[in-house]
């Protein structure tokens, strides 16, 4: 059995909220284990505030796609976006030792969506920026 | 995303139901720091909330660290195992005060 899911969304407010909430209404009509749809529910949220809203689009309108293939054994995300090159993964995890005081706020997003998935991967293709995440199911 | 707060003697319990990502956050933060101007201790439950993203912990981290330097108390319960696993990514259940249960939470405030 396979499922797929597909939507995008603008850089306009809500965005985020309308693909996250479609996200979720297909992982439970698929039976999606609760503790998989989370993960992949703030691992979405994360990528989506950060292509939708860090104003690395510059002047042109980003654009962001969304597509979810479901099977017995993973689900596989990928987030496509016509924003300016950017690799989420390449940048330093942050330090997650630190002290209440000394903690700068912000940063930890992306270190997230790394711990939080199987396989993480980006890719600059044809003008755009790909990011590919892997969940293995439980059982799968 | 819903909050509601109750308070207990001086002990302020806020209820977080649905998720804290960067939709819901700016809502979020707004309702806690109408609680923060006043209350000392502050209890979140979490026990309805969904899941947490990073937009969810800078509220957190934001409101420990106001409570710390007012000389405050931040406690938590309810998680569940998405959220508790996002707080063991982030280092953040090393920094806060996570609790198993409510009566546990009161007691420590």
């Amino acid at each position: 059995m396979r499922h797929e899911f597909r939507m995008s969304v603008g850089a306009h407010p809500g965005g985020v909220g309308e693909l996250s909430a479609a996200f979720a209404e297909f992982a439970e009509a698929h039976a999606l284990p609760a503790e998989v749809r989370r993960s992949v529910n703030v691992a979405l949220d994360e990528l989506l505030a950060n292509a939708l809203s860090h104003g690395r689009m510059g002047l042109d309108p980003c654009s962001v796609t969304v597509e979810v293939e479901l099977d017995r054994e993973r689900v596989t995300v990928t987030v496509t976006d016509d924003g300016t090159p950017f690799d989420p993964f390449g940048l330093d995890a942050p330090d997650t030792t630190l002290a209440v005081e000394e903690r700068p706020l912000g940063g930890l997003g992306i270190h997230l969506v790394g711990q939080l998935m199987d396989q993480v991967n980006y890719q600059r293709r044809e003008g755009h920026n790909v990011v590919t995440l892997v969940k293995q199911l439980a059982n799968g | 995303m819903q909050i509601s707060t109750r308070t207990t003697s001086d002990i302020h319990i806020v209820a977080i139901t649905g998720s804290l990502d960067s939709t819901t956050s700016p809502e979020a933060q707004k309702s806690l720091d109408s609680v923060l101007a006043s209350a000392k201790k502050v209890v979140l439950d979490f026990s309805r909330l969904d899941y947490i993203s990073s937009a969810g912990l800078r509220i957190l981290l934001g409101a420990a660290k106001q409570l710390r330097a007012s000389g405050g108390t931040l406690g938590l319960f309810g998680l569940n195992q998405s959220v508790r696993e996002v707080f063991e990514i982030s280092g953040f259940s090393s920094i806060l005060s996570v609790y198993q249960s409510e009566a546990e939470a009161l007691g420590a405030m």
